[in-house]
């Protein structure tokens, strides 16, 4: 199997606190990998660690061959990210705020327009970033992951913010980008339904530790085992993490 | 170059540069007033007339110039933090180190300009208001170096501060703070005194002489270098926990 981007152990401990504990993930290249799990399960952490803006405590990753940090401006060539909330200079409009990383890219001028056409921004590409709602916000983080049409992307809840409409269509965006030029997206939310209609595989995590791996249709394999309707995939997951949830607690009293 | 370029893109509307800029041109129009009104008083003092014109102006050019790199250093650094820019750099292929030393060469830059503003009037006082065959080019372009080279430890701190704080205003408290401590200190003789950044600022305005003192001007060096030293390195390891 051809992985882009693999991870052997990655762990990440603060002080007494274990945020990503022994996951191994396997992400295809050309896939959209979904990284599942509720708020706090250690899905930023991870992605944090893949673009070396933290340390692991334990294990090791690969991205494309490449390894932090002696790799890491090659890697970060490599990738367009958006972690948590977007980042901006406020002082500068959302077309400057591209310009920049377009020049730090060294990518061609009209990547800028072309970033900005793709996430439905481009007639307020001239106002203050400070001045955008929070869905442009959102949205510019997004074109700034977007510009220069990176070969991997990791986008970690990348509808957050946004209105019904906009959260469609950045789905459809999401889910046309490896067909439209051979990316590779690692993209993570704490609700399966969303990321049931774009990924082709998923990773389940729950309190730092990775509960599930495999392609949507191992996870309906796994539904229908388990008893569960196969188009329900919400319920597993919730049954995953609540199952989980309550051997914590058992390990815990004992 | 690459790098700098991109700096001086991200400090539009900022305000860096306009503020350096008014630094200098705030100390030559006080250098100017100053000498039109009380020329008679400064002139009748016991000192030789270049000493009058270096020394006897430039406390108030320093309060100007040390506000000026306090509020600039804030400034530069605030842009990054506001809206987290700043995270969004560690997630790009570019030198964090690099951007901080591009920082510190703009800020560098500026202020020369700013301190250039300055002793231009002061020459321009010099020619036109000095008795005769008294003013010394020379003199004032050692000056001039020795107020620029005394101010750096300052800009160095205040930056390597600055980009350690998220809030504005824990930056601007150490500013404003430093400059009160070197106020109550630099008249004092002891010279372990010097490591305090705004001690050094303040000693060429404290002194009866325009001749530099070749201490304090080794020591402002050494400072401006550690700090910057420490800056970078900061720069590299830090990261968004």
């Amino acid at each position: 199997m051809d992985y882009i981007i693999t991870t052997e152990q990655l762990t990440k401990k603060y002080k007494n606190f274990i945020s990503v504990n022994k996951v191994s993930l396997h992400i295809r290249k050309g896939s959209i990998y979904g990284f599942l799990g509720p708020n706090g399960a250690g899905k930023s952490t991870t992605m944090k660690m893949l673009l070396g803006l933290t340390a692991p405590t334990k294990g090791s990753f690969t991205i494309d061959g490449k390894q932090f940090p002696g790799d890491r401006i090659a890697i970060l060539k490599e990738i367009g990210s958006f972690i948590e909330a977007p980042s901006f200079y406020a002082n500068l409009t959302g077309r400057e705020n591209l310009d920049i990383i377009r020049r730090i890219l060294g990518v061609p001028k009209a990547d800028v327009e072309d970033a900005l056409e793709l996430v439905g921004l481009s007639e307020f590409g001239d106002r203050l970033a400070k001045k955008y709602s929070l869905g442009m916000k959102q949205r510019l983080g997004l074109a700034g992951a977007l510009l220069g049409r990176p070969p991997i992307l990791i986008l970690d809840e990348p509808t957050n913010g946004l209105d019904p409409s906009g959260i469609h269509e950045i789905r459809n965006l999401v889910k046309s980008l490896p067909s439209l030029y051979d990316c590779t997206v690692l993209i993570s939310s704490h609700m399966l339904s969303e990321i049931e209609l774009i990924a082709d595989d998923i990773g389940i995590l729950n309190h730092g530790r990775l509960l599930f791996e495999g392609s949507m249709n191992d996870l309906r394999q796994y539904a229908l085992q388990s008893g569960f309707a196969a188009d329900n995939l919400e319920d597993v997951f919730l049954s995953m993490v609540e199952k989980d949830n309550m051997d914590r607690k058992q390990r815990a009293k004992l | 170059m690459k790098t700098l370029a991109i700096e001086l893109r991200k400090e539009k509307r900022t305000g860096v540069i306009p503020v350096l800029l008014a630094v200098g041109i705030l100390g030559a129009a006080y250098a100017f007033v100053n000498f039109i009104v009380r020329k008679d008083t400064l002139l009748s003092l016991p000192l030789a007339p270049m000493d009058v014109l270096l020394t006897q102006l430039y406390g108030m050019i320093m309060v100007l110039n040390l506000f000026g790199i306090v509020i600039a250093t804030c400034m530069i650094y605030n842009m990054e933090f506001k809206g987290s820019a700043v995270k969004k750099m560690y997630m790009l292929p570019v030198s964090v180190p690099a951007m901080y030393l591009s920082k510190f060469l703009i800020l560098t830059v500026m202020f020369l300009v700013a301190i250039m503003l300055q002793n231009l009037a002061l020459a321009q006082i010099g020619m036109t208001d000095l008795p005769e065959v008294a003013f010394e080019m020379g003199t004032l372009v050692r000056f001039a170096g020795y107020s620029f080279l005394t101010s750096m430890p300052v800009l160095s701190f205040m930056l390597l501060i600055s980009s350690r704080f998220g809030n504005m205003w824990v930056p601007l408290g150490i500013g404003v703070a430093g400059f009160l401590s070197g106020m109550a200190l630099a008249n004092s003789g002891l010279a372990f005194l010097l490591v305090h950044p705004f001690v050094i600022i303040l000693k060429p305005a404290v002194a009866m002489s325009a001749q530099p003192d070749p201490t304090v001007s080794l020591v402002a060096l050494a400072e401006t270098l550690l700090f910057l030293a420490v800056g970078l390195w900061l720069a590299k390891y830090r990261r968004c926990e």
